[in-house]
């Protein structure tokens, strides 16, 4: 007798996990709220504890000019230091690293004069040279990593000069008037000499020496980041509380998964901030207060979340009726209140409220479901009696939306869309496979978000020039409306009056809702809670946290 | 015995080759082409790059050659221990397991020496008691174990362990007690298994005759267990350990997404769904061998523990 061997093919086996569905955990929201200011002075010293939702699996990266992931960027913000800050109240710019800054009435040429007494944390001083080195990686990054995430901020960059060593000039082929905002990020941050001898794959590992209020000590991908306290740092914008060293002596990030355990954990003392991607369930919310923690939320700058449009022949789309019955056909209201929370905002236009030069388009997103059943009969859409959905000459209104997994609000958006007659097939996508969808243009409609305090922000999305995906921004409007969205983006850029620019961001504003290129679904807000021994959360204008006044009352 | 023992080294060399081809095919016949996932890693779509940019990103990655010198070059490569580099984190392959083994297999040992007490444990108190309540309970345990999903476990002992009573923490690798409720999590199901078979075989053993002669010589039902019937009704077990070594894998996956652990189970299902294929490739690898490693040593064991097959007389032809 011969015993049988049994291999199961670990090919299989490998790509069956593939099919392990992960919890996705729901979102939602809690009550804005802030810090109570505590009675008695900072104290210095302390470590904190902040836990993060998972790494970026796709893009382990904690380079300023190459990371896009909101978690890296925030580390980032506490590490390197910029040379401007932007005000999160009001958008103004203000001075961090450059005192004071010139730029030309054409928007070609900017002059930035930058503090003398700034170093980094090897001890090499900060110079006009660190200012050309950091913007000529910049443009060798580009080279090497095409569509590094910095590029964004970097349009028509030819050159940069250093005048005198606390003087640098900054020259464009093409007006960019959206650089000096660019500069008050963490992705145009001034890294030390010896960061940018390393590749762009080391310096994504971790090789990041900056001028900022914490040392990077390590990073684990997937695990976590080590930072402590940078000695002697004495250059802190003015947006910030206090003056000199961090209060911290060291900060520690982890990577957790299960949206319950990272509430667990701050709510039973194992950690000091839960910093979730999605809203808290307004169960988490109340177990998280009931246990003395504090919800902070703050919208973040940028485009909210949105669906854009597939409206090239063929899509049901193409036709700017239904744009317009879908466009009113959505209950945001309902959508925020019962996805995230009573307190929830609702989304009020394209743009978060957020963003700089953010207008409100709220009276045109208002529903109005006899409005849109109108609209669609008008337009030979049409119920018959006992069908759950319209036809029009035997074709059902059935709209493609590609997800990545479902969630509450998906379902909720569908059931608010099958009221007027439309069908929302979801339908459930890889991430490797969004490339595939968007280049054969297989959907109707698509999410996409980004997160900057600019408007121009969008042009990534919707200029087919500079767009990541340019089928995604071809397919969203209209040949006609493209140009004009061109043209919004190409002056607000090129125009250096803040008035004019305003004027040509609020028309952009208007059209993307009114034309039915961007149906916004919600407002992106970053919610995170403290533990009640932590003080002097403040978020940036970008909604990322500095560490760098926090501190941590003795238990 | 010594040429029995070389064949199947060969057998298991032939099955890792084959394992890494086809994993290397089920991964270039995917739709999704490398060059466009590496740059939707960056935010970006592949449309949106001048042919020239297009052919630096392939040729960074090694891309721009045909396919099956690129299958021979990476088998070459694998051959000497190097795996590539991986799309995502940017690192070698070899360098990102040699990180992220040890916690796992750490966490997999600890797991299949608790699944095996616990296993080898509710069968012999389930047979050596007479039928009854108690012992019908214990027969029906396993199926409990076997049908609740792993990740609902975990997150129950965390709610219970690390939240209300604070004695071990909910996530991380740091210390013994980090250890504690990842591996109990992941040892449920493979205990439950283990505990069905080995009454299984335990009820049809103590049905056999030589039972009964030692039953008739006077010793104890708990000396006829262990003594006795234990060595035969093991061995359907030890078959089915080279399964269970599977079942850690795909457990860990799940375990190490709950607790939060950096292993390689979760490296796994990132690395899959972002089809970054030098990873996938050397774990799919990693997996076949544990296999194959285990399963070898279980048909060496089994001549050992059963007579009956050291001693088939070997036909042979004349």
């Amino acid at each position: 007798m011969r015993t049988t061997h049994r291999y199961r093919t670990p090919a299989l086996a490998a790509l069956a996990a593939a099919s392990v569905v992960m919890m996705a955990g729901c979102a939602t929201g809690g009550s804005p709220s802030s810090s109570a200011a505590p009675e008695n002075d900072p104290v210095a010293g302390g470590e904190l504890t902040i836990e993060f939702w998972p790494d970026n699996a796709a893009f382990a990266c904690v380079d300023p000019f190459q990371t896009y992931w909101i978690e890296h960027r925030q580390v980032i913000r506490n590490v390197a230091d910029s040379l401007t800050d932007q005000n999160p109240e009001t958008g103004e710019i203000v001075p961090w690293l450059a005192t004071d800054w010139e730029i030309s009435g054409d928007a070609l040429t900017y002059t930035f004069n930058l503090r003398d007494d700034v170093t980094f944390s090897d001890g090499t001083p900060f110079t006009a040279d660190s200012v050309v080195l950091a913007l000529q990686s910049a443009k060798d990054t580009l080279e090497a990593v095409p569509g590094a995430y910095g590029g964004v901020y970097i349009a028509g960059l030819d050159s940069a000069t250093a005048v005198d060593s606390d003087t640098v000039e900054v020259h464009f082929a093409t007006p960019n008037a959206a650089f000096l905002q660019g500069t008050s990020t963490t992705n145009l941050a001034i890294l030390a000499a010896s960061s940018y001898d390393a590749t762009p794959e080391e310096r994504c590992l971790g090789d990041v020496v900056g001028s900022g209020s914490f040392v990077l000590d390590q990073y684990t991908p997937g695990d976590g980041i080590d930072l402590s306290k940078r000695d002697g740092y004495n250059w802190a914008s003015e947006l910030n509380d206090h003056q000199g060293e961090a209060y911290l002596d060291a900060v520690h990030i982890n990577y957790v998964a299960e949206d319950s355990v990272r509430v667990g954990n701050l709510a039973s003392g194992a950690s000091d901030i839960a910093w979730p991607r999605a809203p808290f369930t307004p169960e988490d919310s109340a177990l998280l207060t009931s246990s003395g923690a504090t919800i902070e939320s703050r919208s973040l700058p940028g485009p909210s979340s949105a669906y854009y449009p597939n409206v090239s022949e063929g899509h049901i789309l193409a036709e700017k009726a239904v744009r317009d019955a879908l466009q009113i056909a959505i209950d945001r209201e309902t959508y925020a209140a019962t996805i995230y929370g009573e307190d929830y905002p609702v989304v009020q236009g394209a743009f978060d409220t957020t963003t700089p030069f953010f207008v409100s388009q709220a009276d045109a997103l208002a529903y109005d479901p006899e409005r849109a059943g109108e609209i669609l009969d008008d337009a030979g859409w049409v119920l018959e009696d006992g069908a759950d959905y319209r036809t029009r000459d035997g074709e059902t209104l059935s709209l493609v939306a590609p997800i990545t997994a479902e969630t509450p609000g998906d379902v909720l958006l569908q059931d608010q869309l099958k009221q007027v007659g439309i069908q929302l097939v979801l339908s459930v996508y890889q991430p490797a496979d969004r490339a595939t969808i968007t280049a054969e243009g297989k959907y109707d409609l698509l999410a996409t978000y980004y997160t900057r305090a600019d408007p121009g922000v969008l042009a990534w999305i919707l200029d087919e020039r500079v767009a990541g995906s340019k089928a995604f921004a071809a397919n969203a409007q209209e040949a006609e409306t493209a140009k004009t969205v061109q043209q919004l983006f190409d002056n607000g850029v090129q125009e250096t009056d803040p008035e004019a620019r305003a004027d040509y961001y609020a028309e952009l504003q208007e059209l993307l809702i009114s034309d039915g290129i961007s149906f916004p679904i919600f407002e992106r807000v970053q919610l995170a809670a403290t533990a009640s021994d932590v003080h002097g959360f403040r978020f940036t204008s970008e909604s990322f946290l500095s560490y760098y006044d926090i501190w941590k009352s003795g238990e | 015995m010594s040429k029995y023992v070389l064949r199947r080294i060969g057998q298991a060399v032939l099955v890792l080759w084959a394992a890494y081809t086809v994993t290397f095919a089920i991964l270039y016949l995917l739709p999704g082409d490398p060059v466009a996932l590496m740059l939707s890693a960056n935010n970006i779509e592949v449309d949106s790059l001048t042919a020239q940019e297009r052919e630096v990103a392939a040729a960074r990655l090694g891309l721009d050659r045909p396919l099956w010198e690129q299958y021979f070059g990476m088998l070459g490569a694998a051959l000497r221990g190097d795996f590539g580099t991986s799309f995502a984190k940017g690192i070698p392959v070899t360098e990102l397991l040699a990180q992220r083994l040890p916690s796992t297999l750490a966490l997999s040992v600890v797991a299949v020496v608790l699944a095996l007490v616990f296993g080898v444990a509710i069968a012999l108190i389930a047979t050596w008691l007479p039928r009854g309540r108690v012992s019908n309970l214990l027969r029906r345990v396993p199926a409990v174990g076997v049908s609740v999903p792993n990740f609902w476990i975990g997150l129950l002992l965390i709610q219970v362990f690390a939240f209300t009573l604070g004695w071990f923490p909910a996530m991380g690798s740091e210390g013994w007690q980090s250890y504690v409720l990842p591996a109990v999590t992941m040892a449920i199901p493979t205990a439950a298994v283990l505990a069905q078979v080995l009454t299984r075989s335990f009820d049809d053993t103590l049905g056999e005759a030589y039972i009964t002669t030692a039953r008739a010589k006077g010793l104890s039902r708990f000396d006829v267990q262990l003594r006795h019937a234990f060595r035969n009704a093991a061995l359907p077990t030890l078959t089915i350990l080279g399964l269970l070594v599977g079942a850690t894998v795909t457990g860990s996956i799940v375990v190490e997404t709950v607790f939060s652990r950096n292993g390689v189970g979760r490296l796994a299902q990132e690395s899959v769904l972002q089809q970054d294929f030098p990873v996938v490739q050397a774990i799919v690898v990693l997996a076949a061998a544990a296999f194959v490693i285990v399963n070898l040593v279980v048909d060496l064991l089994y001549p050992l523990l059963d007579p009956r097959i050291a001693r088939t007389p070997k036909v042979t032809r004349a």
